[in-house]
C-alpha cells in the first residue's frame, strides 16, 4: 500500500480566498465544462458513477468531499491548491507505472486535458453546486463558437452533456461545407497547392520522372497491366516531340481502354467488400454476384457520374419499379410483372443490378432468431453505407452518440430506419444486351452433372432407408408413410430414424443432400437472377440459400423505428422517423421544415431520399469521400489518412485546400471521375520522380512523405502481379465480364476439405482450358471462405470487411509462393517459350526477357551474368527430369460423422478434370527452356517488377 | 520508476529496430512465455465433460421450457450419459469418459474454469469471438497479439504457429489471421498433410543447390535495383524475406519430423492407436515448436457439435484427444517447460442442458450455448488443481465468477505480462486492443 500521506487542510482552507470573484467564477466554469466532463467521461465508469458498484479501489470522484477523501490506496489524491502535490496529476501523467489512468490507451488524456485538471486544482479545485452547473451550462449553450471549441447542432445526443459539447474546429474539418480555395497561379491547381505547402517546409518538388518511368506508373495506374514494349517505345518517341501532348494523349488512351474499368472496378470491389459466396458457415453462393461486378466495370467505363452511381446502388431497385410501374399502371397486373421480372428493360435491369450494393456484406441467418439476423444486416447496411460513401464509420452509434464525432445514435436510427423496409432477395431479372452470357452451355452442362451425381447418390440412400421403413411398417401392421408424412409421430410409431442405415451411410446421406442443395442453386447462376433488394414486411422465414421476393405481401406494412437502446433489440426506446444525419446541415429535399432531415416513412422510396442526399453536392462528406478514395489509389496514399473514417479520430488531411479544390472541381464538372483523373495526373505532382535530391533531409523531415515531396513508391497490388504476369508471358485473355472463371490455384488448397454446415463444400476446381483459366484476376471465383493463396499471400483483402488502403508487407509465404508454386512456375514457362519464339540466340532471348517484364534494355553486366545464369541452368536440367503433374477425376473425402463420432468416406467426382487442358509444364518442355524459365521466373521475383515508382 | 518504464521502452525500440518479430521484453512480469492452445472446435458439452449435473439426469426427457437454444418447439432435458468422479488430490470433477487426464500427475496440474460466458450461438462467429476478440472475423488472432507483443524467440520459425485437422475449422483462416496489425504476425497453418506450408518445397525437380544457384541469381538483380534506390526502405526488409523463407526451408522439417523422438514418447502421446495418432502427432509437435522457441502454438480439433447421439460423439472426441493432452501436460512438466508454458483446452461454447426433437424423434444431444462452458488450463502461472467459477444446477448458464471471453482473453494476456490495455495498435483512428474496449483479470485463474 502506499502511502502519500500531506497535510492538505491548511492548503484546504487557504485556497478559497486566494482568487477574486470574476476568476472564481472562471474556475467554475473551467471545472464544469472541462473537469467535470472529463470525470464523467474517463473516470466514473470506474470510481463512483454506478450505484451498484464498489468504485475501484474505494475511490469515489463523484463529489468533491469523496474525491479530496481518496480511496484505499492514497489520501493526497486531491490536494486543493497544489496541482504539484495532488496525486491524481501522476496518475493522469501516467507517471506511476502501476497507476496509469484512464488504464485505457484510447481514454489517455492529452496535454491540453491534463493541464485543464492542474489549474482546476491549483484554483482550490472549486466543485460548483448542480444548480450552479446547470446556470453556466445554459449560458455556454446560447453561445455558438468559444474558445472552448465550436457547438454543432444535430437532432440531438442521448443526454444534454453531449449534445452542447464543442468540436476543436480542425477536428471535425469533414463534416463542415467545402470550400473551394482560389487558386490564382496558371500552374495545375493541385501543384499551386501542394507546392506552396512544399516550399514553406524549405522543400522544392522532386523533378519530372523520365518517360519510362511515367508510362509504366500510369498504365498500372489505370489498367493494372504493365505497358508492352512497343507501347514504351511509341511513347518515348513522342515524348521527345512534345511531352505534354504525349503525356496526355497517353492518360486519354488509356482511360479509354476497357482495362481502366477493370482496375478501378476493383478499388471500388475492396471498399464495397465483394464477393459471389455469402459467407460464414454455410457460405452460401451469390449465383449472380457477378452481373453487379460487371456493372461496376461497365460504370467506370463510361464514366458514370459518380452521383448517379451512388442512387443507383441504393435504390436501384426502386427506381426500376417505379420505371416499371409508370408503363403498367393496374397495381396487380404491376406485382406480377415484378415478380416474374421478365418485362424490366435493360435499363432497369442494370439498375436492379445495382442494388446489389446492398447484398455486399457477409449475412447468413442460420442458428441466429430472425429479428437478430434482421439487425445484423441492419446495422451492416447502415456501416457499409457510412462507410463507402461518406467515409464515417457508423458502427460507433449503434449503442451510444458518437464519442468524437457530432453524431447522435438518433441519426444512426434514422438512418436504419431508411432501411428497415428492405428485404433481400433473388429477383429474376433478364439479362441486358451487355451482359456477357458466354460458355453457358458448358457451365450448366457441367452444374447438370454435379447434380444429377449427388442426387443420385442420396436417392440411392433414402431407398435403402425406405425399403427398411416399409419392412417395419409392415412388421407393425402400420400403414406406410414416408418420412415427412410420419414426422410428428411418436417415436413407438415409426421407424427409427436412420432406419436402414449405417453410421457410414446417414453420414453419406447428409453430404448427398448438402451437395444436391449446393449444385441446384449454382444452377441458378444460368438463370436470369440479381442479387438484390425490394420493400416489404420481413417474410416469414429467412434462409440464405434460397431468398425470394414475395410482391404481394402488405404494402401498407411500415416497420415500428426506434432507437435501440444500448444497440439491445430488447431495449426499443425512442420512436424515429427516417432521416440523414443532422450534422453536416444539408436538409433533404422536400422535408418539413420543423425538421429539416426527415425522409417520408413511405413503404418506397426511403433508400432513394437518403441516396439523394449522399449524392447531394452540398454534402461534404461525400465528395471529399471520393476524391480522396481517387487521390489515395493514384498514389498510394491518401490526402486524409483514414479513407473510410474522416471522424475526428481519423488522420487529419494533410492538404485540406486540395482535398476541397477538388471535391469543388468534382462536382462543378458533373461529377466524372476521368476527368478527375486526368487533372490528377497531369499535375507535376503525379509526374514528379521518385527520387529527391533532398531525400535524406526529407526522409529525417518528413518520414511518411506528407508534403508528396516526390512520388511514393508501391509494390504492385495481387492482381496487378498475377495479370501482370499473364500479359508479360502472353497468356492473358482480355475477354471481360461474365459468369467467374476459375483460375489454377494450388492444387492442395483447392482440393483440401472446407468444413461448411453439416457438410465438406465441393472441391475448387479450375476452369477448364487455359483460355477461360488466364482472365484478369477480377473475373475470379471469389469464395469467402477459401481465398485464393496465391492473391491471398500477397494481400487481397478479406471481403468481410471494407479494405480502405491494402497492406504489402513482405513475408516469407511471398517468397515461397513467387518462387516455388505451381502457378509461378507455370507462368515462367510459358514466358521462356515465348521468348523463345520472338528471340533466336540467348542474348536476344536476355534481352526480350528485360524488355517484357521491365521495359528497359539490360546493361552489359546485366546480360553477361543472366547469360551465366541460363547456362548454369541448362547443365543443371540436362540431369532432371521433371514429373508430369497429374489431375485426378475424382478423390476421397474424409469427414467425422457427426452422431457417432466416427470418420467415414465418401467419393466426390471432378468431372473438369477428364478433359482438362493444363497449361504447360516443365515436363512437356525441355531444359534450354526450363532453363530459360528459370530467368523468367527471377524476373518475376526481382524488386523491380514488383515496385513501381 | 520512471527509468524502468524508460528502459523498457528503449528495450522495445531496440528490438523493433532488429525486425517485428525480435523477443521483447513483456510489460508486467510474465507467469507464462508460451501458450499452447487446443481448441476443440464444435463446442465440448460442459455437462460430459468436467462439469456434473445430476439434476439433468433427473429430468432426463422432461419437458424443457428453456428460450436458450434457437430451435423451437418441444423441448427435453438430457441427462448426461457419463458417470462423473473426482479425481487426484485435488479431487477436480471429470467424467469417466477420460482415462489419461484423470491420472494424479496430471490431473492436479489442472484448472477448471466454468464461469467463461461466449456471445454467439453459431460457430463461426463464436470461433471469431474466441480467437479473435471480435465476432465479425476480420481482427488479429490472440496469437497474432501476443507475437506483436512479446517477439519470438527463433527467427528461423514464425511466431505463431496453428495446426488443424485437414479440414479447416468453419472461418477458416480467418481465425489465426493478423488482422490489421502487420503480415509478420499471422499464424502459419501447418497442414495435417501434404506440404506443412504452402509451397515452402521448391518444385520436386529443382534441388537446394538449384534453389541457392536461383537465390543468388535474384540477389545479383536486386542488389542492383536497391543500389539504385537508397531511398526505398522497404526493399532491404523484402531481400530478407526471401533469406528467411530459405532458412525456413531447413528449420520446418526439423520440427515436424518426429522420427528422432524415442518409442516411449511417441507411444505417450498415443501416435500409435488410430483414434489419437493424428491429434497425438500434433500436440508432440506443438511441445517441440516450443522447445524451439515458437511464442504460441493452436492445434484445431473438430467433431463436438453433439446435436444428436451425444454419447457415441462425445465418447470418440473425448478419446480422440484424452491421451494426448495428457501426454502433454506430463512431457511438458517433465522437461521443465510446463511452468513458462500455458496450456489452454475450450471450445468456442458449451452445450444446452436440453435438446429439440430431431427429425422427429427424441434425440440424445445438445444445443449451443453461449451462456456456460468448460475450459482447462494449466501450466503458466494458473491455479493448479482447481475449479473456478460455477454454472447453475442444469448447466444453463455460469452463474460464478462469471465472465466474458474479453476477460478471459485479458487473463491470457496477463499471464503472458502483457496488458491489454496497453497492447494496442493504432488502426482506423483508434487505438485498438484484443478485447475491444477493455476488460478485466480473471484474478481466481491466478496461482
Amino acid at each position: 500500500m502506499k502511502n502519500h500521506i500531506i497535510a492538505a487542510s491548511a492548503l484546504l482552507i487557504t485556497a478559497g480566498g486566494v482568487f477574486a470573484d470574476d476568476s472564481k467564477a472562471e474556475f467554475e466554469r473551467l471545472f464544469t465544462l472541462r473537469v467535470k466532463p472529463l470525470l464523467s467521461e474517463k473516470c466514473f465508469g470506474c470510481h463512483g458513477g454506478d450505484l451498484h458498484k464498489k468504485p475501484k479501489g474505494s475511490f469515489d470522484l463523484t463529489t468533491r468531499s469523496r474525491f479530496l477523501k481518496g480511496g484505499s490506496e492514497f489520501s493526497n489524491a486531491l490536494v486543493p491548491g497544489s496541482s504539484a502535490q495532488s496525486y491524481v496529476m501522476k496518475m493522469i501523467k501516467w507517471e506511476d507505472e502501476d497507476y496509469e489512468m484512464p488504464p485505457k490507451k484510447n481514454d489517455r488524456l492529452n496535454e491540453e486535458q491534463i493541464a485543464d485538471f492542474a489549474r482546476w486544482i491549483d484554483a482550490g479545485a472549486p466543485w460548483p453546486s448542480e444548480e450552479r452547473q446547470k446556470e453556466i451550462h445554459l449560458a455556454e449553450q446560447s453561445k455558438k463558437r468559444t474558445k472552448d471549441g465550436v457547438m454543432v447542432t444535430t437532432s440531438g445526443g442521448l443526454a444534454d452533456e453531449w449534445t452542447f459539447r464543442r468540436y476543436q474546429p480542425e477536428d471535425i474539418w469533414a463534416f463542415q461545407p467545402v470550400k473551394k480555395p482560389r487558386v490564382k497561379s496558371q500552374m495545375n491547381p493541385i501543384d499551386a497547392l501542394v507546392r506552396s505547402k512544399l516550399s514553406k517546409a524549405g522543400f522544392k518538388p522532386a523533378p519530372k520522372a523520365d518517360a519510362r518511368t511515367l508510362i509504366r506508373r500510369a498504365t498500372y495506374d489505370l489498367t493494372g497491366l504493365p505497358p508492352t514494349p512497343n507501347q514504351v517505345y511509341k511513347f518515348h518517341q513522342a515524348y521527345q516531340k512534345d511531352p505534354d501532348q504525349a503525356w496526355s494523349d497517353l492518360i486519354d488512351r488509356l482511360l479509354a481502354s476497357r482495362h481502366y474499368g477493370e482496375r478501378w472496378a476493383q478499388h471500388w470491389l475492396d471498399v464495397a467488400r465483394y464477393a459471389d459466396t455469402g459467407g460464414y458457415s454455410n457460405d452460401y453462393e451469390r449465383s449472380n454476384m457477378w452481373r453487379y461486378r460487371d456493372y461496376v466495370i461497365r460504370a467506370f467505363n463510361s464514366d458514370k457520374p459518380y452521383n448517379q452511381f451512388i442512387i443507383e446502388q441504393l435504390a436501384g431497385d426502386e427506381l426500376a419499379d417505379a420505371s416499371l410501374n409508370k408503363r403498367i399502371k393496374d397495381w396487380n397486373k404491376f406485382q406480377s410483372a415484378r415478380q416474374n421480372g421478365k418485362q424490366y428493360n435493360d435499363k432497369e435491369s442494370q439498375l436492379l443490378v445495382a442494388s446489389s450494393f446492398l447484398r455486399m456484406g457477409p449475412w447468413d441467418p442460420a442458428m441466429v432468431k430472425k429479428p437478430q439476423a434482421r439487425q445484423i444486416y441492419l446495422d451492416d447496411v447502415v456501416n457499409a453505407v457510412g462507410q463507402t460513401f461518406m467515409s464515417t464509420t457508423m458502427r460507433c452509434l449503434k449503442c451510444h452518440d458518437h464519442k468524437f464525432d457530432p453524431l447522435p445514435t438518433r441519426d444512426y436510427y434514422r438512418v436504419y430506419a431508411a432501411f428497415e423496409p428492405t428485404q433481400l432477395a433473388e429477383r429474376p431479372v433478364p439479362f441486358a444486351k451487355h451482359e456477357n452470357l458466354e460458355r453457358f452451355e458448358e457451365g450448366k452442362a457441367m452444374t447438370e452433372r454435379l447434380w444429377k451425381f449427388a442426387s443420385a447418390k442420396e436417392q440411392e440412400l433414402i431407398d435403402k432407408r425406405e425399403a427398411t421403413a416399409r419392412k417395419w411398417y409392415k412388421e407393425n401392421n402400420r400403414e406406410y408413410k414416408t418420412q415427412a408424412q410420419r414426422k410428428s409421430d411418436p417415436d413407438d410409431e415409426k421407424p427409427p430414424r436412420h432406419a436402414g442405415l449405417d453410421y457410414i451411410e446417414q453420414g453419406r446421406l447428409k453430404v448427398r443432400a448438402q451437395d444436391e442443395w449446393i449444385w441446384n442453386r449454382r444452377k441458378e447462376r444460368y438463370q436470369p437472377y440479381v442479387q438484390t433488394v425490394y420493400n416489404g414486411p420481413v417474410p416469414g422465414g429467412l434462409n440464405a440459400r434460397r431468398l425470394r421476393m414475395n410482391a404481394k405481401a402488405n404494402n401498407k406494412w411500415r416497420p415500428d423505428s426506434r432507437i435501440l437502446t444500448g444497440g439491445a433489440l430488447e431495449a426499443p426506446g425512442d420512436q424515429v422517423t427516417p432521416g440523414v444525419l443532422s450534422a453536416l446541415a444539408v436538409p433533404v429535399e422536400g422535408a418539413p421544415k420543423n425538421d429539416p432531415y426527415q425522409i417520408g416513412d413511405k413503404l418506397n422510396g426511403r433508400r432513394l431520399a437518403l441516396a439523394r442526399w449522399i449524392a447531394d453536392e452540398r454534402n461534404p462528406l461525400t465528395t471529399r469521400s471520393i476524391v480522396n478514395r481517387v487521390w489515395q489509389y493514384h498514389f498510394g496514399k491518401a490526402i486524409a489518412g483514414n479513407p473510410n473514417n474522416f471522424g475526428v479520430k481519423g488522420s487529419k488531411p494533410t492538404h485540406p485546400r486540395v482535398l476541397d479544390y477538388l471535391a469543388a472541381d468534382f462536382v462543378e464538372n458533373g461529377w466524372t471521375i476521368k476527368r478527375l483523373h486526368k487533372l490528377i495526373m497531369t499535375s507535376m505532382t503525379y509526374q514528379q520522380s521518385g527520387k529527391h535530391p533532398d531525400m535524406e533531409k526529407l526522409l529525417n523531415e518528413d518520414p511518411k512523405n506528407n508534403l508528396f515531396a516526390y512520388f511514393p513508391s508501391r509494390r504492385l497490388s495481387a492482381e496487378e502481379i498475377r495479370d501482370g504476369m499473364l500479359k508479360i508471358t502472353g497468356e492473358l485473355n482480355t475477354k471481360g465480364g461474365g459468369v467467374p472463371i476459375k483460375p489454377e490455384m494450388n492444387m492442395e488448397v483447392a482440393l483440401q476439405p472446407r468444413m461448411i454446415q453439416f457438410s465438406i463444400a465441393p472441391a475448387y476446381t479450375p476452369s477448364r482450358t487455359p483460355d477461360e483459366r488466364n482472365r484478369r484476376s477480377i473475373y475470379a471465383y471469389r469464395v469467402r471462405g477459401l481465398a485464393n493463396p496465391f492473391l491471398e499471400t500477397f494481400n487481397r483483402p478479406n471481403p468481410n470487411d471494407s479494405c480502405e488502403e491494402r497492406d504489402a508487407a513482405s513475408v516469407s509465404p511471398q517468397a515461397f509462393t513467387l518462387l516455388n508454386s505451381d502457378v509461378t512456375t507455370a507462368r515462367s514457362i510459358a514466358f521462356a517459350l515465348r521468348v523463345e519464339k520472338d528471340a533466336d540466340n540467348l542474348t536476344d532471348q536476355i534481352k526480350r526477357v528485360f524488355h517484357l517484364a521491365f521495359t528497359r534494355h539490360p546493361s552489359a553486366q546485366e546480360s553477361s551474368r543472366m547469360a551465366a545464369y541460363v547456362k548454369e541452368m541448362r547443365t543443371y536440367h540436362k540431369k532432371v527430369k521433371p514429373e508430369r503433374k497429374t489431375y485426378p477425376t475424382k478423390i476421397t473425402r474424409s469427414l467425422v460423422e457427426e452422431f457417432s463420432g466416427k470418420p467415414f468416406e465418401y467419393e466426390e467426382i471432378l468431372p473438369v478434370f477428364e478433359n482438362y487442358i493444363p497449361d504447360k509444364q516443365a515436363a512437356d518442355v525441355g531444359p534450354n527452356t526450363r532453363a530459360m524459365a528459370d530467368l523468367c521466373l527471377l524476373l518475376f521475383n526481382s524488386h523491380e517488377f514488383m515496385y513501381l515508382y | 520508476m520512471g527509468s524502468v518504464a524508460l528502459t523498457g521502452v528503449m528495450a522495445k525500440e531496440a528490438a523493433k529496430a532488429a525486425g517485428p518479430l525480435a523477443p521483447q521484453k513483456p510489460m508486467l512480469p510474465a507467469r507464462a512465455k508460451n501458450v499452447i492452445m487446443l481448441f476443440m472446435e464444435g463446442g465440448p458439452g460442459h455437462m460430459d465433460t468436467f462439469d456434473p449435473k445430476p439434476k439433468l439426469n433427473e429430468l432426463h426427457k422432461t419437458e424443457s421450457k428453456s428460450t436458450k437454444s434457437l430451435a423451437s418447439g418441444f423441448k427435453f432435458f438430457v441427462g448426461s450419459p457419463f458417470k462423473f468422479d473426482r479425481v487426484g488430490q485435488s479431487g477436480i470433477e471429470m467424467c469417466d469418459q477420460w482415462k489419461f487426464l484423470r491420472d494424479p500427475d496430471v490431473a492436479d496440474e489442472l484448472c477448471n474454469y466454468r464461469g467463461c460466458q461466449a456471445e454467439s450461438l453459431n460457430h463461426p462467429e463464436a470461433l471469431f469471438h474466441m480467437n479473435t476478440g471480435s465476432r465479425l472475423g476480420a481482427d488479429p488472432a490472440i496469437g497474432a497479439w501476443a507475437t506483436y507483443g512479446l517477439g519470438t524467440v527463433n527467427q528461423d520459425l514464425p511466431g505463431y504457429m496453428v495446426m488443424t485437422e485437414l479440414a479447416m475449422p468453419q472461418g477458416g483462416s480467418r481465425n489465426w489471421s493478423n488482422g490489421f496489425l502487420p503480415a509478420h504476425y499471422q499464424g502459419t497453418r501447418l497442414r495435417p498433410e501434404g506440404t506443412p506450408i504452402l509451397d515452402i518445397n521448391s518444385q520436386s525437380y529443382k534441388s537446394r543447390d538449384h534453389q541457392r544457384m536461383a537465390l543468388d541469381a535474384l540477389n545479383f538483380l536486386n542488389a542492383k535495383h536497391s543500389a539504385k534506390h537508397p531511398e526505398h526502405k522497404d526493399l532491404a526488409a523484402r531481400m530478407e524475406s526471401y533469406e528467411l523463407a530459405y532458412r525456413m526451408q531447413m528449420e520446418v522439417p526439423g520440427v515436424i519430423d518426429l522420427q528422432g523422438e524415442p518409442e516411449h514418447i511417441r507411444e505417450m502421446y498415443g501416435m500409435n492407436e488410430k483414434d489419437t495418432a493424428a491429434f497425438g502427432k500434433q500436440c508432440l509437435m506443438a511441445r517441440r515448436m516450443i522447445e524451439k522457441g515458437v511464442r504460441f502454438v493452436q492445434i484445431f480439433s473438430g467433431g463436438w457439435d453433439s446435436h444428436d447421439y451425444l454419447e457415441r460423439g462425445h465418447s470418440s472426441r473425448i478419446k480422440s484427444v484424452d491421451k494426448p493432452v495428457a501426454a502433454l501436460i506430463k512431457d511438458l512438466k517433465q522437461r521443465g517447460m510446463l511452468k513458462d508454458t500455458l496450456v489452454i483446452w475450450t471450445g468456442e461454447f458449451g452445450r444446452t442442458p436440453d435438446n429439440n426433437r430431431r427429425g422427429g424423434v427424441y434425440s440424445l444431444g445438445r444445443g449451443h450455448n453461449a451462456d456456460a462452458m468448460s475450459m482447462l488450463l494449466a501450466g503458466g502461472g494458473v491455479k493448479a488443481g482447481s475449479i473456478v467459477g460455477a454454472t447453475d444446477e442444469i448447466g444453463s448458464e455460469a452463474v460464478d465468477v462469471k465472465h466474458p471471453i474479453r476477460d478471459f482473453h485479458v487473463t491470457l494476456l496477463h499471464l503472458l505480462g502483457l496488458d491489454d490495455n496497453k497492447l494496442t495498435y493504432f488502426h482506423a483512428g483508434r487505438y485498438k486492443q484484443l478485447s475491444q474496449f477493455g476488460g478485466k483479470v480473471i484474478t481466481e485463474l491466478l496461482a
